[in-house]
């Protein structure tokens, strides 16, 4: 579900520097949301049609049921109820 | 953001046209005498937190405070009309408008002399700005409480705890409520039979045209009906805070012909003697704020003062990550997101049943806002999970400030359990701590394991400042750490032993 939330650009600014591009598009993808910035641009924190779509896919699209999966372990974890399960093993 | 500030703003207009033939407190017309109407607000806070509550204080209404000797209480002045802001602290528990204060009280003799001091000193105290505050207050008050009577009743003895009917003798004020289960734990947490009705303030827009003329139909005077709250503290009195309230509220009651109700009220004068000092006052709220929050209670919820105390304490940045990896009903975030809705907040436990508690209560917020609004529910940067904190899944460094209250080993998990999870929680907690820049704020009543697990963390946390909370006999600590520089080097990668967990 699409839950929406109070934009706040300055938040977002500082926020994507952080994202992993290529996880976030990959799960973009599995959720077959279309308005996703494929990586950033010069200047990104002027472009609000950049800075609006991230907002959408970072902080307002929500997963009620689904999986997660762990990049580097593999590991699965399950989301249910908006809430993921992640115990994770020691040798992890 | 504040609701009440709408209804005061209406109310203000409405009381002060009729009871003083007052102009409207806006900027068009002359002003009146009721505008510059400047009172003193005590409030009690949660004890060790005086400081943070007293920077809110200033940093929301501009005063200064002062810090009471008599813990967990502070002083500020404002005028009137900030009395809607005043509401709006979150720091805060209980209010009252002062009528006097004794700074330095001559007790004489004998019993008889000083109660006979206090029957006279009622009718020698200026009442009549407070009470127009009160009656300020009130009348706001009843919007917002007349939706919420139902289930209010119930709740209300249960968890009254300062302000209760109970009048304590030693400094360890925050009395035990009569309730059954570990009853002194409850004044620290909440009781997990009461679920807190979503105070519905929907209709309160729409209603308050009619809740108006309701207001105009009574202002004939009705006989109010009132009770003394006697708070004594001291070793060298020789009467008890019964026979004072007792006295004392004789005398209130001819002087102002008040009839004496202990649950029924409407006016609550509270007596509070600390030692020489005393303070006369009338309470402004009947209910703590504390438990505003939470509509979901677990076996151990916070309060919501003390976890925006401790929020406070690690000064929350625009854009900081904020994380309670131990969260419970999540109290701690759900404060954060309200409070610092420019900060992300992410509540985690080990335990499904409290994750799901908290993202209950996150609901209930949610829905409690968009009645409000009644437009667009907005969603708040929060977010639940279910993890161990011993292996969270979050990035080395990613998170900037951590704020949990650890287990005490009473309610929850044991003692035994902690000398072994403390060391583990506090590894893996600088693990994903950011060094140089990250804090955390950890409340914990094994004072004795966590300092020992801290010991053997110099390179990693260092202790910045402890807060002794001390409520109803519990005597807890929030140790704030700052992250050291130093960068988290797993323990596979150290030489010699790994330290087993």
């Amino acid at each position: 579900s699409i839950n929406p939330m109070e934009f706040n650009p300055d938040f977002l600014a500082c926020m994507i520097p952080e994202v992993e591009w290529a996880l976030l598009l990959e799960a973009a993808d599995t959720l077959h949301l279309v308005e996703v910035p494929k990586g950033l641009t010069e200047g990104y924190e002027h472009n609000e049609k950049f800075l609006r779509e991230m907002h959408q896919v970072l902080l307002e699209v929500e997963v009620l049921e689904g999986t997660l999966k762990c990049s580097e372990s593999r590991g699965l974890f399950p989301i249910s109820w908006g809430i993921p399960n992640m115990p994770l093993s020691d040798e992890e | 953001m504040c609701d009440v500030q709408e209804a005061t703003k209406q109310l203000l207009d409405v009381n002060l046209h009729e009871n003083w033939r007052a102009n409207q407190v806006t900027e068009s017309g002359p002003r009146s005498e009721s505008e510059h109407l400047q009172v003193t607000i005590g409030a009690t806070v949660p004890t060790g937190f005086e400081q943070t509550a007293a920077d809110e204080v200033r940093e929301k209404l501009g005063s200064s405070c002062k810090i009471s000797k008599d813990r967990g209480k502070i002083y500020f002045d404002i005028s009137v009309e900030s009395l809607a802001q005043v509401h709006c602290l979150r720091s805060v528990d209980n209010l009252f408008v002062v009528v006097k204060e004794f700074k330095d009280y001559q007790f004489k003799e004998t019993k008889e002399e000083v109660l006979k001091d206090f029957e006279e000193l009622a009718g020698k105290l200026p009442w009549s700005d407070p009470l127009k505050v009160w009656k300020i207050n009130t009348s706001f008050k009843k919007k917002r409480t007349k939706r919420k009577k139902i289930n209010q009743n119930s709740g209300r003895e249960k968890i009254d705890n300062g302000q209760g009917d109970k009048t304590v003798e030693k400094e360890d004020k925050k009395g035990f409520t009569k309730n059954t289960l570990d009853s002194h734990i409850l004044d620290y947490y909440e009781n997990p039979a009461i679920k807190e009705e979503i105070s519905t303030l929907v209709g309160d827009d729409l209603a308050s045209s009619k809740d108006e003329k309701d207001e105009k139909e009574e202002t004939h005077p009705k006989v109010l009906k009132f009770r003394v709250t006697c708070n004594r503290a001291g070793e060298k009195h020789c009467f008890s805070s019964n026979e004072a309230a007792r006295d004392f509220g004789g005398a209130v009651q001819d002087y102002f012909k008040w009839k004496a109700d202990m649950t029924n009220f409407d006016v609550e004068v509270l007596l509070n003697i600390h030692d020489n000092e005393i303070v006369v006052g009338i309470a402004l709220t009947e209910e703590s704020l504390h438990r505003r929050n939470i509509t979901h209670f677990g076996p151990t919820t916070l309060r919501s003062t003390l976890a925006y105390g401790m929020l406070r304490l690690c000064a929350p940045q625009p854009t900081d990550i904020i994380v309670d990896p131990m969260c419970g009903t999540g109290a701690i975030p759900i404060e954060g997101a309200t409070e610092w809705s420019n900060c992300y907040h992410i509540a985690g436990d080990n335990n499904p049943l409290a994750v799901n508690r908290a993202a209950n209560n996150i609901s209930s917020l949610l829905t409690k806002s968009q009645i409000k609004e009644s437009k667009v529910s907005w969603s708040l940067p929060i977010d639940a999970v279910q993890w161990d904190i011993c292996n969270l899944p979050l990035r080395t460094g990613s998170v900037d400030i951590i704020v949990t209250d650890m287990p005490f080993g009473k309610r929850m998990g044991s003692k035994k359990r902690n000398w072994n999870l403390y060391p583990a929680c506090l590894r893996e907690m600088s693990r994903v701590c950011k060094p140089g820049t990250g804090r955390a704020a950890l409340l914990t009543q094994d004072k004795k394991c966590f300092t020992k697990a801290l010991s053997g963390m110099g390179h990693v946390w260092r202790k910045v400042h402890t807060v002794w909370v001390n409520i109803g006999g519990l005597h807890a600590a929030v140790y704030l750490l700052k992250r050291t520089p130093q960068a988290f080097v797993h323990p596979s990668e150290q030489d010699g032993e790994r330290t087993p967990w």
